[in-house]
């Protein structure tokens, strides 16, 4: 993750608050308070992060193949809809069901992203466009499935709560973090982060699919299946979405909404930019996120600023800080120019030195 | 160069880490309750889905502790949750009442868990919950002392919205457009088609309901689908619709309101508070016929006065209906004849003598 980018977003984030009358000590001082000022915070700052690393995992994921994976959103919906489905039907012990949990959310999300990568293998079809149709899928299916099988007595709108049984929250994580939501799924997350990393870094799976990312024409030349990894790829994306919906609906959260559309899917591309797509800065990013959300509340509560001010200034830190990871490249790519500029006029200067130096 | 930036970063992150380490922090931090008995309280809101100017649920709660504030000059603080699960509801009334806010409002039955959850986490906060009551996601109630939960009488109010609508129109056909098929909403449904039922009984109306035009649109923020539902019902030769849908209610009223400058003769009955001004078209008249409205600013400034004369119902589920002027139209209403406000006012003084029931259930109505 990138210090000077996180560094700018606070920056403009600070500016935002001095042009709304605010003093930015007192909010920043209150924000960061807010996400670690004590253990129950650390958890909620570890919980909020959990879904965001793996929405941000499976965006910079895609993109190492090239792929703009845009249905993070969908996918967690997929993916927390087998959670939940096997979550409520079945009873079994705590950690069976869990693992066939996981592993059912993992499958869906997967299947889920797969089809928009074979409509790109096969047709072409811009994953960007069909991710994004997808997620409106998936959203609708919820609204249908949920209230049709899931529901509880009374409300239409929700799923039943999910029994303690199948949820990844756990009494004494809980109670060792003094009441805080924090679940098994930090813990999921630090070794999907573990495992992405080395499936990318030391694989020839990994390899395969960066080359694809690289250039399209030359991975085929080189004897690379670029179909087999696009659909590959989209797929281990869907996987990492999927995780990353069980840990938001059977962790972080206790039943299934309708209607919404979980923003983590969306907030995995700003954490995937400012991690600049690697495994662990995505994890270092996600946290980051992790605090300013949790810490927005208690900004609000301590200071005169308002929760829609709040709300632009977490925003604006975020994307700031997300797209300054693109200022920065290029700045590196400007100081190699000038750097390169200054070499090649100083050899030329010392060229006509020795020129001068013959006459 | 680059020394140049790294040596301007750490100047900036030294600044910002200063910052940190010396703090100015308001009045009181918090951690001392030592001896702060006599202190002004400070009343805390939390949003349900929606924002907080939805011109219905978490407007009107919010008016009526603005009301409180400046009547008893009190501290007051909204927050708005970064989501709509339980976590994101109990982290942010936590951070109020670790800002010590200490008597919180919550509006919405999605609060019912959390405030199930925060009553034993913070015993030393107030908290009243509108629309719900606490349970550990088995609806069985347990009401602590800290906390009241309210509800109100949908129905009635659905019911006299119901009745104002026929009488005003004689004849012609009502459509109903909901938010989320939820309690609340069900019930104004049903309490509105009682009273257009009623007027077609007792006062010779002749008043249509079709059961397409009954619709839920499933969110409480979907202006552009409110608008389309409306334009159909309109097409399929509705007058008036109820719209009980929050943003997608909006999205009826502009519908409406577009017909209505084209010279159609639509209309719109408003839900919670009087929506009179949201339905106004060039300039002088409104296509929000009435309003159901449900005295949502009164409960809450109602709560914080108890709370502040020491008389705070704690543990009580409380019914906000006709016989306490929880629930009604409008005190004005310009789109309604005089004699038709007057049977309104009986029947809700039926309601109040007990000899008009309204069900709460749906029966034989439609949805």
């Amino acid at each position: 993750m990138s210090v000077f980018a996180v560094i700018l977003g606070l920056i403009a984030g600070a500016i935002l608050m001095i042009a709304t009358g605010n003093n930015p000590l007192d909010g920043f001082y209150f924000l960061f308070r807010g996400g670690l000022m004590n253990i129950e915070r650390v958890g909620n700052t570890l919980a909020t992060a959990t879904p965001l690393i793996f929405a941000g995992l499976s965006v910079a994921f895609a993109f190492k193949t090239g792929l703009f994976n845009i249905g993070g959103a969908g996918q967690m919906l997929i993916g927390g809809l087998c959670a939940t489905a096997i979550g409520l039907t079945f009873d079994w012990p705590k950690p069976i069901l869990l693992a066939v949990i996981i592993i059912a959310a993992l499958i869906g999300g997967a299947l889920w992203a797969s089809l928009p990568g074979l409509l790109k293998a096969k047709f072409n079809v811009h994953e960007v466009v069909s991710t994004i149709m997808m997620n409106w899928i998936a959203y609708w299916i919820i609204f249908y499935i949920v209230p049709q099988y899931f529901k509880g007595p009374f409300l239409e709108t929700e799923s039943q709560r999910i029994p303690a049984a199948a949820s990844l929250k756990v009494p004494w994580l809980t109670s060792l973090f003094s009441g805080s939501f924090i679940n098994l799924g930090f813990f999921l997350a630090i070794i999907v982060v573990v495992i992405s990393a080395f499936i990318l870094e030391r694989t020839t799976l990994g390899y395969e699919l960066k080359a694809v990312g690289y250039n399209r024409d030359a991975a085929g030349a080189a004897g690379i299946n670029v179909n087999r990894n696009v659909i590959l790829s989209m797929a281990i994306a869907g996987a990492l979405a999927g995780l990353g919906g069980a840990t938001f609906y059977v962790g972080f959260a206790s039943n299934m909404q309708i209607g919404v559309l979980p923003a983590q899917g969306f907030d995995g591309i700003a954490v995937a930019l400012l991690g600049a797509n690697s495994p662990w800065g995505v994890f270092a990013a996600a946290i980051f996120f992790g605090i300013l959300h949790t810490g927005k509340g208690f900004m609000n509560a301590m200071t005169a600023i308002p929760p829609e001010i709040a709300d632009t200034i977490i925003a604006t830190i975020i994307y700031f800080a997300a797209t300054s990871v693109l200022i920065e490249r290029n700045w590196d790519k400007l100081l190699k120019f000038n750097r390169d500029n200054l070499l090649r006029r100083k050899k030329k200067e010392s060229l006509e030195v020795e020129a001068g130096g013959d006459q | 160069m680059k020394k140049w930036l790294a040596l301007l970063l750490v100047v900036v992150f030294v600044f910002a880490v200063s910052g940190c380490g010396t703090p100015t922090p308001p009045a009181d931090d918090t951690g001392d309750d030592a001896g702060d008995a006599p202190a002004a309280l400070k009343v805390g809101m939390v949003t349900d889905a929606g924002t907080i100017d939805d011109k219905s649920f978490n407007q009107g709660t919010w008016e009526g502790i603005l009301l409180a504030a400046t009547d008893f000059g009190l501290e007051t603080r909204y927050l708005q949750p970064g989501g709509t699960t339980e976590a994101d509801y109990i982290t942010e009334i936590g951070n109020l009442v670790d800002a010590e806010f200490m008597f919180v409002v919550c509006p919405g039955f999605k609060f019912e868990t959390a405030i199930f959850d925060v009553q034993t986490r913070y015993p030393d906060a107030k908290f009243v919950l509108i629309d719900g009551f606490p349970h550990a996601g088995d609806w069985t109630p347990v009401v602590n002392d800290n906390v009241v939960s309210i509800f109100f009488t949908e129905h009635e109010s659905g019911f006299l919205a119901g009745l104002a609508t026929a009488l005003q129109l004689g004849e012609g056909e009502v459509g109903f457009i909901g938010g989320m098929e939820i309690p609340p909403v069900q019930k104004f449904n049903w309490g509105f088609q009682q009273g257009v039922l009623y007027a077609n009984e007792n006062y010779d109306t002749n008043i249509v309901m079709n059961a397409e035009n009954f619709i839920y649109q499933g969110t409480f923020d979907d202006v552009a689908a409110g608008q389309v539902l409306a334009a159909a019902m309109y097409d399929k030769g509705v007058d008036a619709i109820f719209a009980a849908a929050g943003g997608v209610g909006v999205g009826a009223i502009n519908e409406a309101k577009t017909r209505a400058s084209a010279g159609e003769n639509v209309w719109i009955i408003g839900v919670d508070v009087d929506q009179y001004a949201e339905g106004i078209y060039d300039g002088a008249s409104s296509i929000i016929l009435t309003s159901a409205m449900k005295y949502i600013d009164v409960a809450a400034y109602d709560m914080i006065e108890a709370e502040l004369n020491g008389a705070f119902p704690g543990g009580q589920i409380l019914t906000f209906d006709a016989s306490n002027y929880g629930i009604g139209i409008p005190k004005e209403n310009p789109n309604l004849d005089p004699e038709v406000v007057e049977k309104v006012a009986a029947a809700f003084a039926e309601m109040q003598a007990g000899t008009l029931a309204v069900s709460d259930v749906q029966g034989d109505l439609i949805k």
